[in-house]
């Protein structure tokens, strides 16, 4: 933090002005009852204050049978809190309709180790079919970035599409472990053998004497009563589930529709004030000077404060910009104080001469020039000597910004051995780490009220939204501050996902089968997923295969945008698959499908499946009007072969008019479900949600650098859709599987990108390989 | 400098500058959180509330343009979510995020009192919302249910 005779100034003119607000103790009941109406999506802990001791660390059980299940994941949309709750109630056998998600505590996880029975998965007596998709609970990292493996609740991070993949065995077992102990009770209470006893839909009943209770009449003898051997613990398998596998509206949706929900943003706490801020738009530059005096006297204002760079340990070492905070009574107040309070900023100026064409010269001659070779099979150059043709073709994408709805913020109250957090967080355990760091209070003394986000697309990649308004706040000690960023600041707050370039090179030979395949690609080192779709071994089949990872320097912050690496990947690669089908003569469907056939990958038959299935969903090859076509890609996660995967097929029927305008007409979908999808509605809504998402990567989004900075900074020149661009028609279907699926949340889709281009191609002759297509002359005649 | 604004049918003393945005003043003087700030500049809707029967950005519009004109907020179409709208939302699980939803919801239900039965162009024209999470799919089917809903209703 800085110490500046301005900050220690402001602080006084707030003590003065408040009439020396301090929080000497603490109220949560207080608080919660201002911020956390009892409703779905609130940020109450009713483990603080509980009607009823809990029967474990993940169940509560109400005497009115309510059942309080907490998520250690967070809501973003995606459907997770009903999802994982599906996962306790499954085996739980309590009441659906009596079901309440809630958050799991943050600050718990930090005080309490895991029980040692959930240490266990996978593989605890469980039935499962093949062992597959095994909860990724990373190394032992303190800061939470990859988890906390013996942490209460371990993985609170949402990312990677696997809140339900990590949730599903753990969850499963705390549904299970606290029925077998509502059992053990009633037994205990009736002094009858458990093994007499039935549970389902909150009621267990003993057969023979007629006598039942209800799960809320025993939950207080069952917290007392401790499992004699959790080791004896199973979990169904898929093939049992009654719940789990059925289409269950989302708990959380009734408070969307009437405004209720609380996110990060709505959060009020009694004493609180405002802060607005700036962060110099070029990353890495810092606040030189701020004129505070030239605003002092603006309706509402109270004080302003400085704060440098956050702390690259705190944010994975993604280096953002130091700012100034403007603290009023109001939001409004604020921002139009920090508006006209004039600013001058340090900036780097290696870092201010940046610009996209440079950035774009830099990845193309990162690509001459050799990379760090991943996969090099059989003979690529011999392949090339004996091609009959060679084709070769350079793509590139983009920066791009997640854009979520709801802009930063977070509510910080820093007192002198404590500090509580209001925020919608994908990573509590990392922003617990940087309320620690920044403050020196223990992390067991930092106590998140997590809240719903209005979107999320990313980690905590959102940026420094925490740790901005942690130095605020720990610079106005006793008070309360909400931090809220402009739209305009949420795009400098957040991380982009890479800008990337690839070049592929086939040797056809005389049949135009690929026997030589060259792929290079190229992102900032720091980017996500910089080998994904290519990397192991060719999804397509070719005796020849090379591929290399390039990697440039850039400055701007990257994360884990939705899709990573592996949304821009699968555009190149299934691109160029319709390249090399268009050069060979041949049906990119049928082209694609043999291709698939000759390899030896372990889910070949679920991609021709998803193929197969999605061209005749499409009336694949059935004649269209001029200007309108199909074109199919595979999406494949995993397809490699680890023991997990994700595969579907996509044809798109997409048309464009002589004026250009590109409408996606129809989506023929064909996908996986493994073993069991756990909630299908949700992962429906992932699929459309998605097909949206790509459809904006395809056409419309760009971010670009000029002078260094971000130059798309609101929805006027980083556009979204609306709802006039939606595919009038959504087709959706599944197939069953024999693994276990990665995840829904953020790959689905990405076909979009390459059917819009080959569709493009199809109907004007024009091959545009840079997206967004949007940008391009899309006309003909 | 205070000014009376009617909103959800209730007459409020609002202490503020007339010239703050109305969203602003639904949101922090009126403690009204169901309108969102997301774009500030008037393109995404996710404030939209009704000023006199029709749809406006909050954001965008000074708080005094509402002086003397009903205001409608999400708060105002129903608070238990019984309003055919907010069903025919819940029919179809629409919200993903939910943080577009109640701007989304009060520009369908601008539509719908001015067409009770609109077709797919109307909906196209007259619902200009962003939602990141791409719920339009259901939004749609969720227009055309509450319109039916509605019309049953009268």
């Amino acid at each position: 933090m800085n110490h500046d005779v301005t900050r220690r100034e402001f602080l006084a003119t707030v003590a003065a002005a408040q009439g020396a607000f301090v929080l000497g103790f603490w109220m949560p009941e207080k608080i919660h009852a201002q911020t956390a109406p009892a409703q779905a999506g609130s940020g109450a802990v009713w483990y603080e204050e509980p009607a009823t001791p809990e029967v474990n660390a993940w169940i509560v059980i109400a005497p009115d049978d309510t059942v309080t299940i907490r998520i250690a994941q967070t809501e973003l949309g995606q459907g997770v809190w009903t999802s994982n709750a599906m996962m306790v109630c499954e085996e739980l056998q309590c009441d659906w309709a009596k079901v309440r998600p809630q958050y799991a505590s943050a600050n718990r996880d930090a005080r309490e180790k895991a029980p040692e029975w959930t240490l266990k998965v996978p593989g605890n007596g469980a039935t499962d079919p093949k062992g597959g998709g095994e909860p990724t609970f990373g190394n032992r990292d303190r800061t939470g970035v990859a988890g906390i493996p013996d942490s209460l609740y371990r993985r609170m991070r949402t990312n990677a599409a696997s809140s339900v993949k990590d949730g599903r065995y753990y969850l499963q077992l705390a549904g299970a472990e606290a029925r077998e102990r509502l059992l053990l009770a009633a037994a205990g209470q009736w002094q009858v053998p458990v093994t007499e006893l039935t549970a389902k839909n909150s009621v267990i009943s003993h057969a023979s004497s007629g006598r039942t209770t209800t799960y809320g009449r025993i939950a207080q003898r069952a917290a007392q009563t401790p499992h004699p051997n959790p080791a004896t613990i199973t979990i169904k398998s898929p093939d049992q589930w009654t719940l789990m596998g059925t289409e269950q509206k989302n708990l959380d949706v009734p408070p969307k529709v009437t405004g209720k929900t609380v996110y990060g943003i709505d959060v009020r706490v009694p004493g609180m004030k405002w802060a607005a801020v700036k962060a110099c738009p070029v990353y890495g530059g810092e606040v030189r000077s701020y004129d505070f005096d030239a605003v002092r006297n603006l309706p509402g204002v109270r004080s302003a404060v400085k704060f440098p760079i956050p702390d690259p340990a705190l944010t994975r070492g993604r280096v953002f910009s130091g700012g100034v905070a403007v603290v009023a009574d109001t939001w409004y107040q604020a921002k139009t104080a920090l508006d006209r309070m004039p600013i001058e900023w340090t900036i780097p100026p290696e870092n201010a001469a940046v610009n996209t064409p440079m950035m774009n010269d830099a990845l193309r001659a990162e690509l001459d020039r050799p990379g760090r070779v991943r996969v090099n099979q059989g003979d690529v150059e011999a392949g090339f000597a004996r091609a009959a043709r060679v084709v070769e073709a350079t793509y590139s994408t983009p920066y791009l910004a997640r854009a979520r709805m709801e802009p930063g913020n977070a509510t910080v109250l820093v007192t002198g051995d404590r500090v509580d957090i209001w925020i919608g967080d994908q990573s509590p355990q990392e922003t617990r780490f940087s309320a620690a760091r920044i403050t020196g209070v223990p992390e067991e003394n930092v106590h998140l009220h997590l809240c719903h986000l209005g979107g999320g697309f990313g980690r905590n990649g959102n940026g420094p939204q925490a740790e901005h308004a942690i130095m605020i706040a720990n610079a106005h000690r006793g008070t309360p501050i909400h931090m809220l960023w402009t739209r305009e600041e949420d795009f400098i707050g957040t991380t982009y996902r890479a800008m990337g370039m690839a070049r592929l090179k086939a040797g056809l030979d005389a049949e135009g089968w690929p026997i030589a395949l060259d792929v290079r690609t190229c992102m900032q080192r720091d980017g996500f997923g910089p080998d994904a779709s290519f990397d192991v071994i060719s999804r397509y089949h070719v005796p020849n295969y090379r591929y290399s990872s390039h990697t440039t320097r850039f400055h701007i912050p990257v994360g884990t945008r939705r899709g990573v690496g592996q949304a821009a990947h699968e555009f190149y690669r299934e691109s160029f698959i319709d390249e090399l089908a268009r050069a060979a003569g041949k049906d990119p469907y049928r082209y694609r499908r043999e291709l698939i056939a000759r390899t030896n990958l372990p889910y070949k038959a679920d991609m021709i499946k998803a193929l197969d299935m999605a061209a005749e969903m499409s009336g694949w090859g059935m004649p269209l009007p001029r200007g309108k076509a199909r074109a199919i890609a595979l999406e494949e996660r995993g397809a490699e072969g680890n023991g997990s995967a994700t595969i579907s097929a996509m044809v798109h029927t997409v048309s464009v008019s002589r004026e250009g305008k590109v409408r996606l007409e129809r989506v023929d979908v064909a996908h996986d479900t493994g073993f069991g999808l756990v909630n299908p509605l949700s992962v429906k809504k992932q699929i459309e949600g998605q097909i949206t998402w790509f459809y904006n990567d395809a056409v419309h989004q760009a971010t670009t650098i000029a002078a260094g900075r971000v130059v798309e900074n609101n929805f006027h020149t980083f556009p979204l859709s609306r709802i006039h661009e939606d595919p009038p028609e959504i087709n959706i279907r599944f197939f069953s599987t024999g693994h276990w699926l990665i995840g829904m949340g953020h790959d689905r889709a990405t076909s979009v990108q390459s059917a819009i281009g080959d569709v493009i191609f199809q109907v004007t002759g024009k091959r545009f390989r840079d997206l967004p297509y949007g940008k391009h002359d899309l006309t003909w005649s | 400098m205070a000014f009376d604004l009617t909103v959800n049918g209730g007459v409020h003393r609002v202490d503020a500058d007339p010239q703050t945005p109305l969203l602003w003043v639904i949101r922090d003087h009126l403690g009204l959180t169901g309108t969102k700030f997301s774009c500030g500049i008037g393109q995404c809707g996710a404030c939209t509330v009704h000023v006199d029967g029709r749809a406006i950005r909050s954001c965008s519009v000074p708080a005094a343009t509402a002086i003397g004109k009903p205001v409608l907020t999400i708060e105002g179409v129903s608070p238990d979510g019984t309003h055919p709208i907010q069903v025919a939302w819940k029919e179809f699980d629409t919200p993903q995020c939910g943080y577009c939803q109640p701007g989304m919801i009060m520009s369908a239900l601008a539509l719908l009192r001015e067409r009770p039965r609109p077709t797919d162009a109307d909906i196209d024209t007259r619902i200009t919302n962003a939602c990141r999470c791409g719920t339009y799919h259901r939004v749609r089917r969720a227009v055309h249910l509450a319109a039916d809903l509605m019309g049953r209703a009268r």
